[in-house]
């Protein structure tokens, strides 16, 4: 992926990077906070960065949101919708894992309570990769 | 005449359908922030709707049509 | 996406189960933090001209989501009817004396009950026993299959004291396009029994010899497809097809009608007879524009079924948001219908009887038109509050008549109804 303005990939190369595309009016992205939170907790000294970027029309909304669920990892706000555009965003919200090397490994739409267990497992084994 | 008219509608919804197909309506997954809110859903209040349908049923012959699927923040 | 369930009702007033769109979730307001909501609703109706009937109805309604959109809705329902109901009979120039349905003999004898009412010449013969009491409730169960898909069921059980009824539903759903277009169906299906006040008349029956069945049943089997489609940001629109097939006992068992001569005198009275099948098929096509904080929802359906009834009905609402949690909302609607092949304001007796015949005035030829605003505020955090007022009228297009007796009578007058609802909803 070629450098953005808005979020370089290539600088986190070395990292396992979780990307998650959200918006405030997106109901599920409530409950995927508490776990990106927990995830990002858990794993932060294991070289996992959670990035989630911000699709909202007003920044205004964006923040309301935050003051009732707050993030403690880094938030792109991306107004115009530059990068789900690039990343092929297909529905809200959805999340991209990148390994060390800086490549896509999955992307996975939607967040149910269901599969937090099974992306926490993805998480884990791309962290043990070199 | 009910011929007629089912053939109509079916021409009406082909033509839709067909609209639909070609993928120029429509906005991107990440554009719903108008669509999720809670008056925009396509049966934003049930109870009213409940209600009024209960009293056009007793006084009109025909009654119902409208149902809720699609539309809202397009999430899960 | 449940299918509208077309349940009959006996009486002339608010009897019928219309049930599953009361639990149509929406998916918008439920959130991980309130996955409960709460609605306590109270109706009041009250008719004047053509019709009397008054109706208090409370409605109470729970739903939740348990997780990942897995929502449980279940609604009560109470209604009481009273007030004076039209019997289908025209008014005359000298007094009539109807008996209430209740009674199970026309005049008085040892053990067996009579009601009777007298109606002053001119007016229009109404029944001022009606009294009706019904309990609904409706549970259904929706959720998402797989990652596009979702996936509805749910049951109906209603009773009053002389129809009970029973019905089940299913319907599903699809996503593509991005989430731009979905596709819906839903099928339905009812059982209803009739076991009318005094026994079901037979059909065109003379009203005199007060020959009474047993109970009796019906069925309405009913299938909706539809297509909602993403116009632009702020506009969705949906396209529905709806076919519902009744068949049993669709006459009303306490409808009669006049029978008269050549100058209108009355001669007697039939009890009405309609078809035992009945098809309807509607169109249903919906349109909802946001322009800024104000939602306009505009609709318009066509509807058509196997007794001739052809109608057209457009219906819009405008909410606007004013200051923070306060809204208004004006409502119009119009609606237009040509009369069931059988139906007649009348009999004449220089006619044969015709095989099938009602003066229901919901199977004549009119004009409906409403005119109504609601009010909401938010009370507290989680909380709304809603008030809405409305008035509904309907004018006939057959009101007079040629016959020498009837002259300067008015044979079918308007109907006109007040509707109140005040409601009150609490997220949790």
């Amino acid at each position: 992926m070629s450098a953005d303005p808005l979020l370089d990939i290539a600088a986190y190369r070395g990292q396992v990077l979780y990307v998650d595309f959200w918006a405030s009016w997106c109901v599920p992205c409530r409950e995927s906070f508490a776990w990106m939170n927990s995830m990002q907790a858990q794993f932060a000294r294991d070289g996992l960065t959670v990035i989630a970027v911000n699709v909202d029309h007003e920044r205004a909304d964006a923040e309301q949101f935050l003051r009732s669920h707050p993030a403690q990892f880094r938030i792109v706000y991306d107004p115009q919708g530059l990068l789900p555009e690039k990343f092929g965003v297909r529905g809200m919200p959805t999340s991209f894992l990148i390994d060390r090397t800086g490549h896509v490994q999955s992307r996975h739409e939607g967040f149910r309570l269901a599969d937090r267990d099974a992306l926490a497992q993805q998480i884990r084994s791309l962290l043990k990769a070199p | 005449m009910h011929i007629r008219s089912f053939i109509g509608a079916i021409v009406w919804a082909a033509g839709l359908l067909t609209a639909t197909a070609c993928s120029t309506l429509g906005v991107k997954p990440w554009q719903h922030e108008v669509l999720a809110r809670p008056a925009m859903a396509l049966n934003a209040e049930p109870i009213d709707t409940a209600i009024d349908d209960h009293i056009y049923f007793s006084k009109e012959a025909t009654s119902g049509g409208r149902s809720s699927a699609g539309g809202g923040c397009g999430c899960n | 996406m449940q299918l509208k369930r077309e349940v009959s009702s006996l009486q002339l007033g608010l009897m019928a189960a219309s049930c599953s769109l009361l639990s149509a979730t929406a998916r918008a307001q439920l959130t991980p933090e309130t996955p409960t909501q709460l609605d306590a609703d109270v109706l009041y109706y009250k008719e004047s001209g053509g019709g009397g009937v008054q109706a208090i109805e409370p409605v109470v309604s729970l739903k939740r989501d348990f997780g990942d959109q897995r929502v449980l809705n279940g609604t009560l329902v109470i209604d009481s009817l009273s007030g004076p109901t039209p019997n289908g009979a025209m008014p005359s120039r000298k007094p009539q004396t109807f008996a209430s349905p209740s009674s199970t003999s026309l005049v008085p004898e040892p053990g067996k009950k009579t009601t009777l009412y007298t109606i002053a010449p001119g007016d229009l013969p109404k029944d001022p026993h009606f009294k009706e009491q019904r309990v609904g409730g409706d549970l259904d169960w929706s959720q998402p299959l797989g990652l596009d898909n979702s996936v509805s069921f749910g049951g109906h059980v209603s009773s009053e004291h002389d129809f009970d009824s029973f019905a089940a539903n299913l319907g599903g759903s699809h996503d593509f396009n991005a989430k731009n277009t979905a596709v819906s169906f839903s099928l339905s299906e009812e059982y209803d029994r009739i076991h009318a006040h005094g026994g079901n008349p037979v059909p065109g029956s003379d009203y005199l010899l007060y020959e009474k069945e047993s109970s009796q049943t019906k069925t309405v089997s009913g299938a909706l497809l539809g297509v909602t489609q993403v116009i632009r940001r702020n506009w969705l629109t949906e396209l529905n097809y709806t076919y519902d097939r009744s068949k049993g006992y669709l006459t009303d068992p306490y409808r009669i009608l006049s029978l008269l001569d050549a100058d209108g005198n009355v001669l007697g009275y039939r009890y009405e007879s309609r078809p035992d099948s009945r098809g309807q098929q509607s169109l249903y096509w919906v349109n909802k524009v946001a322009l800024g904080p104000t939602v306009l929802d505009v609709s318009y359906r066509h509807g058509w079924d196997s007794w001739s009834i052809h109608s057209n009905t457009v219906d819009a609402h405008l909410r606007i948001d004013l200051s923070r949690g306060v809204y208004l909302e004006p409502h119009l609607r119009w609606y237009r219908q040509s009369a069931a092949d059988f139906y007649v304001l009348y009999l004449s007796a220089a006619r044969a009887l015709p095989g099938f015949m009602s003066s229901d005035p919901r199977l004549a030829d009119f004009t409906g038109t409403t005119v109504g605003v609601k009010f909401g505020v938010t009370v507290g955090r989680f909380g709304e509050l809603a008030l809405r007022v409305e008035e509904y009228e309907q004018r006939p297009s057959n009101q007079s008549s040629s016959l020498p007796q009837l002259q300067g009578l008015n044979l079918d007058p308007n109907l006109k109804a007040a509707i109140v609802q005040l409601g009150w909803r609490l997220l949790f």
